[in-house]
């Protein structure tokens, strides 16, 4: 142990326990392996992921802020972690391997790079966390799994290199309209039940695809790479266990980026599952902070999780999580619209969000509905229950 | 003052009041409204960090979306679109934002003719 020093977390599980001896398949980020035959390929794929632990003695976040994020940095470290399986799939692609101590591929470089704990980089923890304090949370405190996921989307706009287009899917719902016009950014939906105003000059173009080729090259492309995250609470205390089987299967879908989440007070990436149990990488273990060499190529090694993976019961998970998906183009969407739709149409599995083609064209005007009180309900209520200490709130369309 | 004197998380409705009384209530409001659910929404107790409601119990237009329900709770609160906001039906599950209340209602009533729901956003996570 030259740098890592070991938190209660890794000392209380002590060893790493190798993969059981088990027929049932392992399923990691939408591809299915073998325990029995495939143990090394189960290796390779999980030391490829990028793994961002807590990390000491980097740059003070603001100049004068913490050297460390040992504490409080797990959740935001585990946003870096879906955020980097995302460009990886971008740039490299779901098959790419990692071989340690070779010089890596360029794409590789620019990813790793993005991730530094420097201030200036795309992802850094510098940025989630000073980008958190307009999503009120100051830097040093803990965040959810919706409010990193909240910051990523705020963040990926200024990577131009990799031109993500983030959502984060709110109150359990995924809009497909709402996907298509910003992963289409080009397209005009001004047919549509929700056209506001857009700054975009190329809005004249309505829609056609002979107005895009007019268009700047790079606005040329298609459809910009999508990262859907999907915040959830999927029971108060306890994870509802309606919602296990729906979970799991996420993991099988070859969009998936996985999930961030935890135990309690322990934020985890998970990126699959063997049975009941969650495959994850933890943050908690903290590695000194890396320098880049001067030709660019970072020291990667401690960005690798290199022994197997943790493994948890789905019992255990706190209910407080975000599922992500990617989607590089238009048909993986589509394919992923209809896996899903064919997922809650199963009636093993409780949906943990619905899918909609657009929103209910009442949702944006819900507010100058008259959903105020209903005052003569009121009154007549009030002459009702005169003697009641608690009133009903009377809500009328 | 009489707001400083209610203590800061109240007992649960159903703790407050007797299965008969509630029931009661459940009765006599259906009778006068027949077309609104009697809903009661309260905080989750361990939830941190969206507020209090000022009112426990709902009648609500049996035609109204869990989307539109939804929306007026969340401007009641004077949340931001992207703060994390859940309503869970009965201390379970996430009922789906396309059903109408009257759906919900069918499948999720309480034995004393109220659907429950509590409120809450999401676990922080970190260590202490």
């Amino acid at each position: 142990m030259l740098n890592a020093t070991l938190t209660y977390d890794t000392l209380r599980f002590g060893e790493f326990e190798d993969f059981p001896e088990t027929a049932e398949p392992v399923w990691i980020l939408g591809r299915n392996f073998s325990a029995l035959t495939e143990k090394d390929e189960i290796l390779s794929d999980v030391s490829s992921r990028l793994w961002f632990t807590y990390r000491k003695n980097f740059q003070p976040i603001g100049g004068t802020g913490p050297t460390s994020d040992t504490g409080w940095g797990c959740m935001l470290r585990c946003g870096q972690m879906i955020l980097a399986e995302a460009l990886v799939c971008r740039h490299l692609g779901r098959d790419w391997r990692w071989h340690g101590g070779q010089r890596q591929r360029e794409e590789y470089v620019s990813i790793l790079n993005a991730f530094i704990d420097k201030k200036d980089c795309y992802y850094s923890l510098h940025q989630i966390a000073q980008m958190g304090v307009g999503e009120g949370k100051s830097i040093g405190q803990w965040y959810g799994p919706n409010t990193v996921a909240q910051v990523l989307k705020k963040l990926s706009v200024f990577d131009s290199w990799s031109r993500l287009a983030v959502h984060v899917a709110m109150d359990n719902t995924v809009v497909i309209e709402e996907i298509k016009r910003l992963c289409m950014p080009w397209l005009d939906y001004a047919g549509a039940a929700c056209s506001e105003p857009e700054p975009d000059p190329q809005r004249g173009l309505n829609g056609c695809l002979e107005g895009a080729c007019a268009m700047a090259v790079e606005e040329m492309v298609l459809w910009k790479p999508l990262v859907l995250l999907i915040p959830l609470r999927l029971g108060l205390s306890d994870i509802n266990e309606a919602y296990m089987e729906t979970l799991k299967q996420c993991f099988m879908l070859p969009q998936s980026l996985g999930v961030i989440g935890g135990k309690p007070n322990s934020a985890h990436y998970f990126i699959g599952f063997v049975g009941e149990e969650l495959i994850y990488l933890d943050p908690h273990t903290t590695q000194v902070a890396v320098e880049p060499s001067h030709d660019g190529q970072v020291p990667d090694d401690t960005y690798h999780c290199q022994h197997p993976p943790c493994r948890m019961n789905i019992r255990e998970l706190d209910p407080s999580l975000a599922v992500g998906f990617f989607c590089q183009t238009e048909e993986d969407f589509d394919d992923w619209c209809m896996r899903i739709r064919k997922m809650s149409c199963s009636r093993e599995a409780l949906p943990m969000f619905e899918l909609v083609d657009s929103q209910p064209s009442h949702y944006a005007s819900a507010d100058v509905l008259n959903l105020t009180p209903d005052f003569s309900d009121s009154d007549r209520l009030e002459r009702f229950f005169d003697s009641e200490d608690e009133e009903f709130e009377i809500l009328s369309l | 003052m009489p707001a400083l004197d209610k203590p800061q998380q109240p007992k649960p409705f159903k703790q407050r009041k007797s299965f008969a009384t509630r029931r009661q209530e459940v009765a006599g409001i259906r009778s006068k409204f027949p077309t609104k659910i009697p809903v009661i929404i309260e905080r989750y107790p361990r939830e941190k960090y969206l507020p209090p409601l000022d009112k426990t119990k709902f009648l609500v237009p049996q035609e109204l979306s869990m989307t539109q329900f939804v929306t007026i709770i969340r401007n009641r609160m004077s949340l931001m679109p992207s703060q994390a906001f859940y309503l869970l039906i009965n201390n379970h599950g996430i009922a789906s934002m396309s059903l109408t209340m009257a759906q919900v209602y069918k499948d999720h009533k309480d034995e004393d003719g109220f659907l429950y729901m509590t409120y809450a956003s999401q676990e922080m996570f970190g260590q202490e």
